[in-house]
Parts: structure tokens; C-alpha cells; sequence
């Protein structure tokens, strides 16, 4: 490191000077924008910006943080700037999941630190299940436990503010996403501790005879589309923004960058009771360590002890053969009613190849920005594997998308050898970048105009799903569907499966999500099985006493091979029998079951109020009216203690902990992180290290001061830089010399030629 | 006969030379113009985002303006954008994220390419005066007190000055043709008093 000194002043730019006076003699210096030629330039500008977003992309820059960014969970410091955050080191996330049978109940706890000489308010952003029945937070300050409780929104953040101005501890819980909520917590006092409790309620996902348990640790960047105020502020104070439901800001505050959550270490317990004999437990995407605590009974912990919270926990586990539940019913009494959790099982039909019917297949796959790297590699994987799976008599078409729109054909082909082989070599050539415009790209993939009839259709679409216009695409995807089924893949290690879960509900398709690049062509084979197989639809539950019964989902999906009839339902008293009914294609198929004898849980009511909501929230996408949806979802969250789009959980201390001549300083507060913060791992372009995690406070001072010119270092520093050079000289260079070669060897070859000529 | 198919390579290369040569030395320019007509085309959001709104320069664009840079002894005149990504310094200056917005409180960060838009830092000298427009409030005026060159990885720059700060980095030394290196040259400005 032969790094020059900088305690600078005249001295150092004296030093400096040699390289000034190279640089005057050379040419190249913009001249400033003039107005006569602004207009063509921008045009030009324009285009050129269009050919070539991203051409920089090669270069080892820090990524961009762009709006919808949101990292994993992290508390922010606000601070005067509107959209300027700092965030707080987060000491140790630690979550503990109990499994059992369809249920996880899972215990969040985030321990985090205020490590400057002022009173804070910090603004926790996290990724949760897209399904999380969140119903409990509690906050400990020091010693000090406060817990949540459920109010309307506006209500809750209202007893925030007033908390928060007469100088008490507050926290607060809002949901931002279905899958992502924020923390707000006043008053922390200097140097104090603060634990963030939240508690969930899930139901686990069961698919093709194994079931999975996700855990998000990692939220992906969200693209939102041009829209007016995109890029508009958090107000200061953060609660004049609140109010906004799809206000991009909510869920992208200014996170510094959005793998900085790579450094937040992760410890994860699940103890595991399955209620049956299993025949495998794994973790596609991390290493774990099993501990056998009794037949189907399994204590499940990281084999690395904490790690970086840089892709989300998947755990998988299959029952032995023949151990699979057919049925599953779980019951809890609350309020004088019987809750019920009840998962069925159809049986699987034999797989007769020549009774498929012709079908046309739209591949869609995301090249957009955000699939960069090992996303869109594993997505031409998927696709390469999905055009290996067509048979000769199946039509089909690839459409890939970022800003704009493109297909290979202008229409579906036949899949024949040739245009197999050209689909084979499009995909090979595909690469990631630009934004994620995914609606046109889904308008024209449902677009079904020169569909034959009698021929199935369907749509694979491969993406990470990084949008943050949920809702648009789902109203999209509910008005264009037609006969079209829409079959979403989830591509990387952290896709937003809120959205590609849905997508796939409306599209009455399903979701498959590939975790790791390894699991692609087990994942791509199990979809083409469900392609195949005949479906179940026309679902229809029949209960005993219909009218005081309550079940949601209202409406039963479509079934494909290896899925569940899942429902939650709400009754006087479980008894009699409840009669499901269906079709394969044209032959019936029923089943009957007793409702009582459910296995006794607790938070089955939770749960039942949780999918009720999920059922109220997506009525707004096929037309329902705002008001009405709210005041029903406002009364099931109430009643069952749950967070929700309009609802939040709020904590407050009984007691002022601030004293009256301090203030709550947003002003300054970022600046004053603490001595011996490891800013370049926060701030860093390194990428995210996985097994060299070392605790925050580590690093820092140690390898900074030799190189300090700054005034004294004993305050915050911020390491790791932006690139700052382009390869232009780099590319004039070579081609200057190779234009003189060439145009040397050309200069001489007429006299040559004169010269043969002549000997001719 | 064969002495044409002896002759053929040299064709060959000569025009694979040029070929070459048009496409790289074109690469390069290409970089220039852009960096270049960015800047006209960021002007107009520019003003739009002095109108009180975040304005994307172009409607896929992942960045937008934050502040405007002066510096008025070399004419320098840039818009400074949000972010300092590989793909935002293509088109101008870019603010740090996380560090201070330009002309708040703090040490605000700006990072620009030493080949385009900053190459000018080189000809900075202590004293010099930046004045940096943000995109709400009132221009603040700078003054050069010095630079240094540091290893990116541990450039160790203060956060939390008493004073607000400027500073400017970009790739050093200016004139390596390869890009990548790990050299910074930063370049610290504080805040002059009379401006306060």
C-alpha cells in the first residue's frame, strides 16, 4: 500500500500537482453544456441512453440503491434529511421456530443497539412469510418488557406519536406488504439495548409429498414502474407518509445498500415435530445440523452457527411412503366457536401420456436487472430444461422482458426440431439488465388470439417477481386470464413469493419455486408433471349446516398432481360430515370426512382469521370496494390480534424514560456512529461473505488510521468507494493503434497489388 | 494462385485491424458522448426536480438528480444524481448513499468517473471554491482544504464532521489507462464560513 499521506493541506497539493499539469495538457475536457446544442444532445442523448442502459454495468461498482429497495430487517436511524437513513448495527437476529404438523409458530427476536450519545428513534424494516400471521411483538429495553397490542392503524400510530412526544418508549408494528412490515421504535436511549420481539402464526407448505417451511431473510430490490412521486420523500417524522397504502416510500426507505444486510448474522432453531416417520429433512439453502429428538421429532440449527442474512431459509422434509397424510384436521374452540384447519390430500391419478391434450406453452422470463447473475443462469437453465420437456405435437413461443418487451416469434410455433433448436440458442444469448416492466410482457403472454381450440394453455413465467406494483399485475392478470393458466416460477434465492404465490392463484396456475441452481431440473420436471397431469377443478365444499359455517378461501383453486385442498373454517360446533367435491377433467371425484376429532392446536383461530383476511385483502383486486374490505378486515384483525394493512400493534412504556430538557435528535444522529463500527461492511462493495462473518464492533479502527487524513478519526468513517473510471481510454487506445496497424497494412497493399500487376 | 492465397492473411488482418480498431476506439468515444449528452439530457430534470419533484431523467432510468455541482473557476457545471453505481456514474456525478445529502449537515460524498465528469479534480486546487445546489434549499458554497490518495478499501472517510463537508472521489492515478484500480484521489472540501 504505497497510499500518500493526507494529513494534506498546501503540502499535499503541492504533491499533487505533477498529475494536475499532465491532465491540463490533455484535450479531453467537457466543455460545458452550451444551449444551442442541448436540444439535439438530449435527443441523442436519449437514444443513446436507450440503446445502452447499463452498459456500465461490468464495472465492480456499488449497486445502485434504488427506490422499493428494502433490505432484510434493520433498524434505521432517521435523521434531518428526508430520505437519509443511518442504520444501527444489528447485534443478532435469533429465530426459534416450533413446527407442528401444518404449523409453524415462529418467535423473531432482533437485539439491537443504539450506540451514539443520543436519544433515537430507529425504523426497523423485515421481511416476514407472505403468510404470517403476525399477532404478537413486545419490546424489552433493558430490562424493561412492553407488549404490543392490536389497534386500527391510524389509531396506533397516533398513541406512537403522543408516546413518542411526552418522551416514553414506544414501539411500533405496521404491515407494509403482506410480506413485509416496519418496526418503529422512539426514545432509545444512549447506549441502550433494544429487543424486538415478534411472534407469527404460519401454515407450512405442502407440495408433491414433501412439505417446506420458508423463512425470508432477505428482501429483494423492488422495481416500481414511472409513476408520478416515485421518487418522492419520507416526510420528516416519517408518520405524514404512512397513510399512503402504495407509497413506494413505506417500503424503500433509503436502506444504504441492499446487500448490507449480508453482514447481519442469523441464528435459526426449528424444533421439528411432524406427527410421521420421515424419510428426509434438508436445507436446499443452507447447512444445518439435526439432532433426532424422537420418531418425527427433529431439532433443526444452522451447522455455521449464525449466518450472513444474505438468502432465505428453506427447510424441506418428505414423510416415509405411506406415511403421508391423505387428511389432515387440526381444531381449536375460541369464542364459543370451532375453528378448523383441515388439509386434504386427493389422490394422485395415473399419468396416461396419450390422454394429454395438445397445449400451447408461453415461456416468460425476466431479464431485467435484477436477475443478474446467478438468477438469470439458473432461469436459462429452467428454460432450457422447459424446452427439452415439449412434445412435437405442443405449440409454443418464449417472450423475454426487462424495459421492454420481446418475443422469438411473433406467434406460437409448432415445437419442431428446427424451432427448438432457435428457441435453444435465444435463450443461450439471454442476459439480465434494465428495469422490470412486467405488465406489458403479461398482457401479451395472456394474449391468447390465435389459441386453437381445444388446445390447453399455459404460461410459465420466470422471474424473481422484485416488483413493488403487486396489485396492478394481479387486477392485470384477473381481467386477461381468459383460458389462459398462469404458472410462476421463482427464480434466486430471495423471489418476492408473495407475489408470485398470488400471481399463480389468480392466474389459476402454481408456484414453483427454485431455490438453488442445483434443484433446477428436479423443480422443472415437477412442474411438467403438473402440466401434465389432469387437474382437479370445480372444487366445492359442502358442510353441515351450511349458513353458520365460514370457510375461506370462498372459492377453491384449481388442484394440480400433489396438491392440497387447503381450508380454514369457522363453525358453532365441528360435527357431522363435510363432503369436498371435484373433477378430473370429465370424472368426478368426491370425498367425505368427519369434522370431529380435529387434533386440538392453539392458533388455529389465528390462522383462520389470518386467511380471511388474505381472502377480504385479494376481493380488492377483482373489484371490491376499499371501505368495505376495510371495515371487515379491520374487525377480524381486531378480534384476532393481528397485524394488517390496516392495523398495527403498538407497545408503550408506562413510564418517560427521556428526560424533559432532552430531545429525540434526528438532527446530526447519523453522523455519530460509533467508534469501531465496521462501516466498510456495511457500506461496502464486497460481496456478501458467508463464512467470514465477524462480529460488528470488530473491525473498523484497526485498519483504518494509517490512512486517516480526515480531521480526527475518532468518529464514523466511511470506507469502500465507488469505482471511479471508465475503460474509454482504455478502448480509445486499442483501437487507435489498431485503426493505424490496419490502415497501415491496407495503405500498403496497392503497391503490392500495382506491383503483381505489372509482374502479370 | 498461391501467391493470392499468401496475399489473403494480410487483407484479412488489416481489415480485421480496422474492424477492431473502429469498434474500440468507437467503445471509448462512446463513453465520452454519453457522459457528455447525459448531463444536457439530466439538465431538464434538473430543473423539474428544483420544481419540487424526484424526477427520473428517463423513464427507465434507476437514478435522478440531487444536487448541482459548480465549480466556477474551471466552468465546471454538473448535475450530481442519486447513487454511486457503476451504471449512474456513466451519466454524471453520484451522491453516496448514506452519506449527507449535499449542502446538509455531515460529509456528503460525491463519486465521479476521473476519466469523464470528474476528471476536472485533478486541476482542483486548495482554496478553490464548489458551490453545490441541492435539489430543495439553497446553494451552499465549499472550499477546497486539500486531497489525498487512499486505497479504496480503507479510505477511512469521516462521516461526522464538525463542519459540513464535501467530498469528491474518483479513481486514481488520473491518467492509468486501465480501469479498476484501487487507488482513490479524494478531494475535501469544507464548508466556507462566510456561506453559513
Amino acid at each position: 500500500m504505497t497510499a500518500i499521506d493526507g494529513t494534506v493541506r498546501p503540502r499535499g497539493a503541492r504533491r499533487d500537482a505533477p498529475a494536475a499539469k499532465r491532465l491540463r495538457s490533455t484535450p479531453f475536457v467537457r466543455p460545458a453544456p452550451r444551449p444551442a446544442w442541448r436540444r439535439l444532445a438530449a435527443l441523442a442523448g436519449f437514444f443513446l441512453g436507450l440503446a445502452l442502459p447499463g452498459a456500465q454495468a461490468a464495472e465492480p461498482a456499488r449497486q445502485e440503491v434504488r427506490l422499493g429497495d428494502v433490505t432484510a430487517g434493520r433498524l434505521l436511524f432517521r435523521t434531518t434529511e428526508p430520505r437519509v437513513y443511518l442504520p444501527a448495527p444489528v447485534v443478532m437476529t435469533d429465530v426459534r421456530m416450533q413446527v407442528g404438523g401444518l404449523i409453524a409458530r415462529v418467535t423473531v427476536s432482533q437485539r439491537f443497539y443504539n450506540p451514539t450519545d443520543r436519544w433515537l428513534e430507529g425504523v426497523y424494516v423485515f421481511p416476514l412469510p407472505e403468510d404470517a400471521a403476525v399477532d404478537h411483538m413486545r419490546m424489552r429495553i433493558g430490562e424493561r418488557l412492553v407488549e404490543g397490542r392490536i389497534k386500527p392503524r391510524e389509531e396506533a400510530k397516533a398513541i406512537y406519536e403522543r408516546a413518542k412526544a411526552e418522551g416514553r418508549k414506544a414501539a411500533l408494528i405496521e404491515q407494509e406488504r403482506p410480506n413485509l412490515f416496519t418496526n418503529s421504535v422512539a426514545n432509545i436511549g444512549p447506549g441502550e439495548d433494544v429487543m424486538v420481539q415478534i411472534e407469527y402464526q404460519q401454515t407450512l407448505r405442502y407440495d408433491a409429498g414433501g412439505f417446506a417451511l420458508r423463512f425470508p431473510l432477505v428482501v429483494a430490490p423492488r422495481y416500481l414502474p414511472e409513476r408520478p412521486g416515485v421518487a418522492t420523500t419520507v416526510s420528516q417524522g416519517g408518520a405524514a407518509a404512512g397513510a399512503e397504502d402504495d407509497d413506494p416510500a413505506r417500503i424503500s426507505p433509503p436502506v444504504l445498500r441492499p446487500e448490507a444486510g449480508a453482514v447481519n448474522p442469523v441464528a435459526i432453531e426449528v424444533t421439528l415435530d411432524a406427527g410421521f416417520p420421515l424419510a428426509r429433512l434438508e436445507s436446499p439453502s443452507h447447512k444445518i445440523e439435526i439432532a433426532e429428538a424422537g420418531p418425527g421429532r427433529r431439532v433443526v440449527t444452522l451447522a455455521e452457527g449464525a449466518v450472513a442474512a444474505d438468502r432465505d431459509f428453506v427447510l424441506e422434509w418428505r414423510p416415509e411412503t405411506g406415511a403421508a397424510p391423505g387428511l389432515a384436521l387440526f381444531a381449536e374452540r375460541l369464542g364459543g366457536q370451532d375453528h378448523l384447519l383441515l388439509m386434504l390430500l386427493p389422490p394422485e391419478r395415473p399419468l396416461k401420456r396419450q390422454a394429454i391434450p395438445p397445449r400451447e406453452l408461453i415461456f416468460v422470463i425476466d431479464t431485467s436487472g435484477s436477475m443478474a447473475g446467478p438468477s438469470i443462469r439458473q432461469a436459462r437453465q429452467a428454460l432450457k430444461t422447459a424446452l427439452g420437456g415439449l412434445r412435437p405435437d405442443d405449440r409454443f413461443n418464449v417472450i423475454q422482458f426487462n424495459d421492454a418487451t420481446q418475443s422469438l416469434f411473433p406467434e406460437a410455433v409448432a415445437a419442431s426440431p428446427e424451432n427448438l433448436a432457435r428457441a435453444g440458442r435465444y435463450v443461450a444469448g439471454l442476459e439480465a439488465e434494465g428495469g422490470t416492466n412486467m405488465a406489458p410482457a403479461l398482457t401479451r403472454a395472456l394474449a391468447s388470439g390465435g389459441t386453437e381450440a381445444g388446445r390447453l394453455r399455459q404460461v410459465v413465467f420466470l422471474t424473481d417477481g422484485a416488483v413493488g406494483n403487486e396489485a396492478e399485475l394481479f387486477a392485470l392478470i384477473h381481467a386477461g386470464l381468459g383460458e389462459s393458466r398462469l404458472f410462476t416460477v421463482g427464480i434466486g434465492s430471495a423471489p418476492n413469493s408473495y407475489f408470485m404465490r398470488k400471481a399463480a392463484a389468480f392466474g389459476r396456475g402454481t408456484f414453483t419455486h427454485i431455490g438453488a441452481a442445483e434443484a433446477v431440473g428436479e423443480r422443472m420436471a415437477a412442474l411438467f408433471a403438473k402440466l401434465e397431469a389432469p387437474v382437479l377443478t370445480d372444487l366445492e365444499v359442502e358442510f353441515p349446516g351450511a349458513e353458520r359455517v365460514e370457510a375461506w378461501p370462498r372459492l377453491l383453486p384449481d388442484l394440480y398432481q400433489g396438491e392440497p385442498v387447503v381450508l380454514a373454517a369457522r363453525l358453532p360446533r365441528a360435527a357431522g360430515r363435510i363432503r369436498v367435491t371435484g373433477k378430473f377433467r370429465d370424472e368426478p371425484w368426491q370425498a367425505e370426512l368427519p369434522l370431529a376429532g380435529g387434533r386440538e392446536s392453539p392458533g388455529i383461530a389465528t390462522l383462520w382469521g389470518r386467511r380471511k383476511i388474505e381472502a377480504l385483502m385479494d376481493s380488492l383486486h377483482q373489484g371490491a370496494k376499499p371501505e368495505e374490505v376495510r371495515q371487515a378486515v379491520l374487525e377480524v384483525a381486531l378480534a384476532h390480534h393481528l397485524v394488517s394493512r390496516y392495523t398495527s400493534l403498538v407497545a408503550v412504556d408506562a413510564t418517560p424514560s427521556r428526560p424533559g430538557d432532552e430531545t429525540v435528535v434526528r438532527r446530526e444522529v447519523p453522523l455519530n456512529l460509533p467508534a469501531g463500527w465496521d462501516f466498510d461492511k456495511v457500506f461496502g462493495t464486497q460481496p456478501v461473505q458467508k463464512t467470514n462473518w465477524q462480529p460488528v464492533q470488530k473491525a473498523g479502527l484497526a485498519t483504518m488510521p494509517r490512512l486517516a487524513a480526515e480531521a480526527t478519526p475518532a468518529g464514523p468513517v466511511l470506507n469502500q468507494l465507488p469505482a471511479g473510471a471508465t475503460p474509454a481510454t482504455l478502448k480509445l487506445l486499442i483501437g487507435l493503434l489498431a485503426l493505424l496497424l490496419g490502415g497501415l497494412g491496407l495503405l500498403l497493399r496497392p503497391r503490392r497489388r500495382a506491383a503483381q500487376g505489372g509482374a502479370a | 494462385m498461391s501467391r493470392a492465397g499468401a496475399r489473403r492473411p494480410g487483407l484479412w488482418l488489416a481489415l480485421a485491424l480496422v474492424v477492431t480498431g473502429v469498434w474500440q476506439a468507437g467503445g471509448g468515444l462512446y463513453i465520452h458522448a454519453k457522459a457528455a449528452l447525459a448531463q444536457a439530457l439530466l439538465d431538464s430534470a434538473w430543473r423539474r426536480s428544483r420544481a419540487g419533484e424526484a424526477v427520473r431523467p428517463w423513464p427507465w432510468a434507476d437514478t435522478w438528480p440531487v444536487a448541482r455541482l459548480r465549480v466556477p473557476r474551471l466552468q465546471i457545471d454538473q448535475v450530481v444524481l442519486a447513487g454511486a453505481s457503476g451504471r449512474t456514474l456513466a451519466f454524471g456525478p453520484g451522491h453516496m448513499d448514506g452519506t449527507a445529502l449535499p449542502g446538509a449537515a455531515g460529509n456528503s460524498v460525491l463519486g465521479g468517473h476521473r476519466d469523464t465528469h470528474f476528471r476536472f479534480l485533478a486541476r482542483l486546487k486548495p482554496g478553490d471554491e464548489i458551490e453545490v445546489e441541492p435539489a430543495r434549499g439553497a446553494a451552499r458554497r465549499f472550499r477546497v482544504t486539500g486531497a489525498r490518495v487512499a486505497d479504496q478499501a480503507q479510505a477511512g472517510i469521516e462521516l461526522a464532521p464538525d463542519r459540513p463537508r464535501l467530498t469528491l472521489v474518483t479513481c486514481y492515478p488520473f491518467d492509468a489507462v486501465r480501469p479498476g484500480g484501487p487507488l482513490r484521489y479524494i478531494v475535501t472540501a469544507e464548508a466556507s464560513p462566510a456561506a453559513e
